[in-house]
């Protein structure tokens, strides 16, 4: 084997200029740093909230102090002091219907991100949020005309169609006592999408919701409440970056998903946090009979992360697959997977990880499989597959099973290796450069994730991986 | 520790190097066990050098059993000798196999016709270079719970396989770790294990590969039925600069019932790029087709379940290597098939013990 070959891969420092841009915060409205009850209070007053609500957030507030993280598993989040962090930071403008109404700083970003023109052309509408607010919000008519619902959870909070909906729904499915991190979303929440799709309806493009992190030392803390009734069926997906800083930036966002019977719910989200960012996210999906959910996930950045949506398969016959691809670089501890829990009878599901390490990045696969003792023939299996680019880098796979049902089956496999120097030569000796020999494995390693996106974002995704792997020869 | 009325606490014991959310409870077991004092009493210690082996269920369990039993026994075989005779290794003891020695070293209490509260083993091991060294570890006997440790330490070209059969009634707690240190050093490990009526198995395994390549490869099945509840816990760590070197870890569970809780944690943890690892699990019942090629041959299903859980006996009749342990064994397997079984067993096997049974 060539010297050449031998040598180790070397990543130069990512272009993310399309992503690291900022704009002065001047003209905004900042609370103070740290978690007080009278922040609480002024965020809930700021929106006008029902009392209920307000007291969820008192609660809320209360339990995320008396939580502690656990000690004994995932990533170090010692940097993250809550102290400097604002939990509400918003642009002095309106929610707008139209792009031109949005202020020209804020309208640049989305550009720079490609979202209005990805709206032009694929979406059948788009939420974009700022910061802590929703600075703009517009569906399709002809979507509005089937009785679609889709916009923020404050505007549904006003409105007193949908206001006992979110009643009912908001906070059932991701306790506030969740964990520490579902404690503080539920006290300073802010933005994030209320959909509704009514039974039997199809919505033919998918809908999607960015959101962009433009503050230093911010959190932002967006709730997404989705309800697809009997039948129904959706695409929502979800994207988001921030710019570069010194100073730690929080997410402590929830997704609630709702799939009732016979319905079908597919959740695509692409994450690219800057890799400042602490990424505690939670999001969950409660499946009825006969419906599915599928997950798209792919991770790029983020400093920390600790991700893994979790599917209730609680319906007879339900289903749902997961796949889902980590990206982890220089300075990223990334703790991602997924949890399932199969309740109904002759229920399935399919997980399908990737993950890739390389410059010192730590990759670690977590997930959960738990059979309950009704799942009678419940069906599941999880595949995990890591590439580890470089000898610096780390990747685990911590799974877990628990079964209780002598009529299931459950598989497991994972498999941890390098990229073989002889498909690197084999590809070198029909013309590829090492490194685009190298970028070709990667990405046909990544391209069962990326084949579930709409293309708009698979190529986008197929652009982060690029990023990632330029100059990755030395 | 908490000590009360000479009973302790052993809390958060046999756990793995990476550990997941706590509410599955899949990450420790706790124990409740013996504490007589030993205190004004001298026994005899092993060597310090023992102390670097690091053992599956843990320093609290090292110290308890230490605590607990009377002299270590210490254990050595010389430089390039093959030992026909097994060590047999009880409470609290040391076995050092000298360069290109090869052992049999058998975990296994002695049977006792009396019910004990508590049966526990701590065995270090350190085989250095070019070592053969086999391990039998047996938890058969007749006790409420087992509490057996196990560490090994494997130099370069060493060659360690372990067979272990987890057949006892109550609890079993057991962990066993081993490192291959040394390069080209190789694990081959075999786990068979049985939980029925409420019986509580809580298995721990962990394999560091250092050297460069190393090899390891971990096989688990067992057969659960009526309560029974298992907790398995494996581990492939692949350390920074064990370049080269591959691990591979399966597990197979049969479940027989709707009550037993089965959980499996396979980890692998990966600091090297060179490396490969991979794992399964498969956990399941008797495939429909299976069971109906057995019906066309005029077994039912109870007795298709009976036929795995007797393989399970078959096989540690088979590797028992002393008639204290055949003894121990026949008496479990009495017991879980009935003698009619049992001593269908050993007369398959030719073994004078079928007149005991």
């Amino acid at each position: 084997m060539s010297e050449r070959t031998k040598k180790r891969t070397q990543v130069a420092d990512v272009d993310r200029s399309l992503y690291d841009f900022t704009y002065s915060e001047e003209g905004y409205e900042r609370y103070d740093d740290g978690l007080t009850p009278d922040i609480v209070r002024a965020i809930s007053e700021k929106k006008d909230e029902p009392e209920w609500m307000l007291n969820m957030r008192l609660a809320a507030l209360d339990t995320y102090h008396a939580k502690e993280m656990a000690s004994n598993w995932g990533p170090s989040i010692a940097g993250l002091d809550m102290d400097h962090i604002s939990t509400y930071v918003s642009p002095r403008t309106k929610q707008a219907k139209s792009w031109d109404d949005v202020p020209d700083d804020i309208k640049n970003t989305f550009e720079r991100l490609g979202i209005p023109e990805a709206e032009r052309e694929s979406l059948a509408g788009v939420g974009a949020q700022y910061d802590s607010e929703i600075v703009y919000h517009n569906m399709r008519e002809e979507v509005a005309k089937e009785g679609v619902v889709y916009t923020t959870i404050e505007d549904a909070l006003h409105d007193p169609q949908w206001e006992p909906i979110v009643h009912e729904y908001f906070g059932t499915l991701i306790p506030p006592a969740d964990h520490k991190f579902a404690a503080l979303h539920y006290a300073v929440w802010s933005g994030g999408s209320f959909v509704y799709v009514p039974a039997g309806v199809t919505v033919d493009y998918p809908l999607q919701s960015y959101f962009r992190l433009n503050a230093e030392g911010a959190g932002q803390f967006e709730h997404t409440l989705i309800i697809v009734e009997e039948g129904a069926n959706l695409h929502f997906i979800e994207g988001c970056s921030a710019p570069k800083y010194y100073e730690a930036n929080l997410h402590a966002g929830a997704v609630e998903l709702f799939v009732k019977d016979g319905a079908r719910l597919r959740y695509s989200t692409i994450e690219n946090w800057s890799k400042n960012m602490y990424n505690l996210n939670t999001k969950r999906a409660r499946v009825g009979a006969d419906a599915k959910m599928e997950w798209v996930s792919g991770s790029f950045g983020s400093h920390v992360s600790y991700l893994y949506p979790t599917t209730i398969l609680q319906g007879d016959r339900s289903s749902c697959e997961f796949s889902g691809i980590t990206f982890a670089g220089a300075t990223q501890d990334l703790d991602t997977g997924c949890k399932v829990i199969l309740n109904g009878a002759n229920t399935t599901a399919t997980v399908d990880t990737k993950s890739i390490s390389k410059d010192g990045g730590c990759n670690t696969f977590r997930s959960s499989v738990v059979v309950g003792r009704r799942a009678a023939n419940a069906r599941c299996s999880v595949s995990c597959q890591s590439l580890m680019l470089d000898d610096i880098s780390r990747s685990d796979t911590i799974p877990a099973m628990d079964v209780r049902n002598a009529t299931a089956s459950v598989g497991h496999e994972a498999t941890i290796g390098r990229i073989s120097d002889d498909t690197v030569l084999y590809l070198m000796s029909r013309g590829c450069s090492e490194a685009e020999a190298r970028t070709m494995v990667v990405g046909g390693f990544a391209n069962p994730v990326s084949k579930e996106l709409p293309l708009e974002y698979a190529v986008e995704m197929n652009n982060l991986i690029k990023l990632e792997m330029e100059g990755a020869i030395g | 520790m908490s000590v009360n009325d000479e009973r302790i606490a052993l809390e958060r014991v046999n756990t793995p190097p990476a550990q997941t959310w706590n509410y599955l409870r899949t990450n420790d077991i706790t124990l409740t066990v013996p504490a007589h004092s030993r205190k004004g009493d001298v026994f005899f210690a092993l060597p310090r050098l023992f102390e670097q082996v690091e053992c599956g269920m843990g320093p609290k369990v090292t110290e308890w059993v230490e605590s607990q039993a009377a002299d270590a026994h210490y254990v050595e075989v010389r430089a390039g000798v093959q030992r026909a005779e097994p060590i047999i290794a009880e409470d609290d003891t040391g076995v050092m196999v000298r360069a290109g020695a090869e052992a049999t070293i058998v975990i296994g209490a002695s049977p006792t016709e009396e019910a004990l509260d508590t049966s526990a083993s701590l065995v270090r091991i350190i085989a250095e270079r070019d070592t053969t060294v086999h391990v039998l570890e047996f938890v058969a006997e007749n006790a409420d719970q087992h509490v057996h440790s196990v560490g090994i330490t494997a130099g370069a070209n060493a060659r360690i396989d372990v067979r272990q059969f987890f057949l006892a009634a109550g609890t079993t707690a057991a962990g066993l770790t081993v490192a291959l240190d040394g390069d080209h050093a190789r694990l081959d490990l075999s786990c068979r294990y049985l939980g029925r009526e409420h019986d509580v198995l809580d298995i721990n395994h962990v394999v560091r590969q250092r050297g460069r390549q190393t090899r390891a490869n971990v096989r688990e099945s067992g057969v659960l039925d009526g309560h029974a509840r298992k907790a398995l816990r494996a581990t492939i760590d692949l350390i920074h600069g064990s370049s080269g070197s591959e691990g591979a870890e399966l597990e197979s569970v049969l479940v027989l019932s709707d009550d037993v809780t089965n959980k499996t944690m396979p980890v692998i943890l990966c600091d090297e790029d060179d490396v490969a690892g991979n794992h399964g699990a498969s956990i399941g019942s008797i495939a429909p087709e299976q069971i109906q090629y057995l019906r066309d041959r005029g077994l039912s299903l109870e007795e298709a379940e009976a036929l795995y859980q007797r393989a399970l006996f078959d096989e540690a009749l088979i590797a028992a290597p002393t008639a204290g342990i055949r003894h121990t064994v026949l008496a479990r397997a009495t017991a879980v098939l009935g003698a009619d079984v049992a001593n269908d067993l050993v007369a398959g096997l030719g073994l004078d013990e079928a007149k005991e049974v």
